[in-house]
């Protein structure tokens, strides 16, 4: 199974001819060319990608393993949200 | 007053991507307007547009384009232009006395129409993350300054088709009133989407497509004529202080010398001679000219009925009996209305006449209206014109008009 930290990477390599092969977690998002408004583009094709609805409230990411880590937690969020809904 | 250079020209336009093309498109009397090759197009009564050839990805990054709107997009590449061929290095001089004027009418309205058929078409929720940073009217302006670090005026306005002729004005009053150093003026427009064309489709001021041959469909002047057809593109000039400019061996492709304004107070759509006359003597006002001074004019020229009539009556009514003798330039008929940018891509287009000599052809010119009896260079260019001075004409819905004069470089 694909993991998070290679579908970010894809996204990356698309939106900003990032390659994917050499990206780190520890990479810092600024490196990259994408600050705080870049931020948001980024985390509006996440949830394309992913299929899932970000808070809006801003949240900081410096690193891309941030944003792994915030894409997992509300990936596992969310899917407990829908199997309850499920469930119900 | 300072007297005011334009140094650089910068176009990206339905007849070329220089002033150089566009001045060659013109001296050839070619015709940008175009059937329209869009998956809407099977939607329009008259499927006809002058487009821009033009999509930037040799020139911005992906990631830039995507917060880009079209108009944006193009006036950034026509300031970028604009600066190359004035040969301006950015880093000099003092950012805080250099402006940018901006004319648009519609702003980022392509970006708006792409969001609200995802909301509204799609029923889709999910609006794109820059749509207001696009659709914003002073995003091209904003662009500019960021990339050229100019940090004084930056200024957007919207007065329909003037919008341009009033920027470049503005920015010449600042020029030469020693308050800025340097300027970049002009105008945008990319207003080619369906949404925008169905709006200008539904006021009937749109041209019926010539079956014949769709490039021939804007006539103006011409008594068969059946409205304007729309197009997208920017012009950009860099203005500065003629000395300044010779003082650095700068190029001079010639000078604003004068600016006019009026207003209608009439009707929203209906010009008024005596709107336009206004405007015309405020112009000549402002440069301290009679008329007898004024070699030819770069008419606004829509191709409607009543601009066309009411332009010819304001040119007589300023000019009397010798506005027959003057050659009268409708260059819509080739470039299509650009709108908010006409004004910036006609007032090049005036300045490089100037500087070859000509007058550009009034195309598709065939049958002769009683009602615009002067001199419009019927269907090809006129050679060996010695003109020095020239009116630009721009008028516009709302009844807001703006007349710039362009003088030729010594």
């Amino acid at each position: 199974m694909t993991s998070t930290f290679e579908r970010l990477g894809a996204i990356l390599a698309k939106d900003y001819r990032i390659e994917s092969e050499t990206l780190q977690l520890d990479a810092r998002l600024e490196s990259l060319g994408i600050d705080s408004l870049g931020a948001v583009e980024l985390l509006w094709s996440v949830e394309e990608a992913f299929g899932i609805q970000l808070p809006h409230e801003p949240v900081p990411l410096a690193t891309v393993g941030d944003v792994v880590d915030y894409i997992d937690a509300q990936v596992a969020a969310q899917a407990i949200a829908g199997s309850g809904q499920v469930l119900a | 007053m300072r007297r005011v250079a334009v140094t650089g020209i910068g176009v990206v336009s339905p007849l070329g991507n220089s002033a150089a093309e566009v001045a060659r498109n013109a001296l050839a009397g070619r015709s940008g307007i175009r059937r329209l090759e869009r998956p809407f197009a099977s939607r329009l009564a008259a499927p006809l547009a002058a487009t821009a050839d033009f999509d930037g990805t040799d020139q911005f990054d992906p990631a830039r384009l995507r917060m880009l709107d079209r108009f944006t997009l193009l006036a950034l590449a026509a300031a970028r232009q604009a600066m190359a061929d004035a040969r301006h290095d950015p880093a000099a001089g003092d950012g805080r006395r250099a402006g940018v004027f901006v004319g648009s009418g519609m702003g980022g309205s392509q970006s708006m129409d792409e969001g609200y058929r995802t909301l509204y078409g799609e029923g889709s929720d999910r609006i794109k993350p820059f749509t207001v940073l696009m659709g914003m009217h002073n995003a091209a302006a904003a662009w500019i300054g960021i990339e050229n670090g100019l940090r004084g005026p930056n200024l957007t306005y919207s007065t329909a088709c003037s919008s341009s002729a009033v920027a470049i004005g503005e920015a010449w009053l600042r020029v030469a009133g020693g308050s800025l150093d340097l300027a970049l003026a002009g105008g945008a427009e990319a207003p080619l989407s369906c949404g925008s064309i169905k709006a200008w489709e539904a006021l009937h001021t749109l041209a019926a497509i010539d079956a014949a041959a769709p490039p021939a469909s804007c006539k103006p002047f011409s008594r068969n004529r059946s409205g304007m057809v729309l197009g997208e593109g920017a012009a950009m000039l860099v203005l500065e202080p003629l000395d300044a400019a010779l003082a650095r061996g700068a190029p001079v492709h010639g000078e604003v010398i004068g600016y006019g304004l009026s207003n209608d107070a009439s009707h929203i759509t209906q010009p008024s001679v005596e709107g336009q006359a206004d405007a015309m003597r405020a112009a000549l006002a402002s440069a301290g000219l009679a008329p007898a001074a004024i070699d030819a004019i770069n008419a606004h020229g829509t191709g409607t009925q009543a601009n066309d009539a009411a332009e010819t009556a304001s040119i007589k009514a300023v000019f009397g009996a010798r506005a027959h003798r003057i050659p009268i330039s409708a260059t819509k008929a080739m470039h299509g209305h650009l709108l908010g940018a006409a004004g910036a891509l006609e007032g090049v287009l005036a300045l490089l006449a100037m500087q070859q000599r000509v007058a550009w052809p009034t195309l598709h010119l065939l049958e002769p209206d009683p009602a615009c009896d002067l001199d419009y260079v019927p269907n090809t260019a006129r050679l060996g014109v010695p003109a020095r001075t020239m009116l630009s004409n721009s008028f516009a819905f709302g009844g807001s008009n703006a007349v710039l004069v362009l003088r030729a470089a010594d």
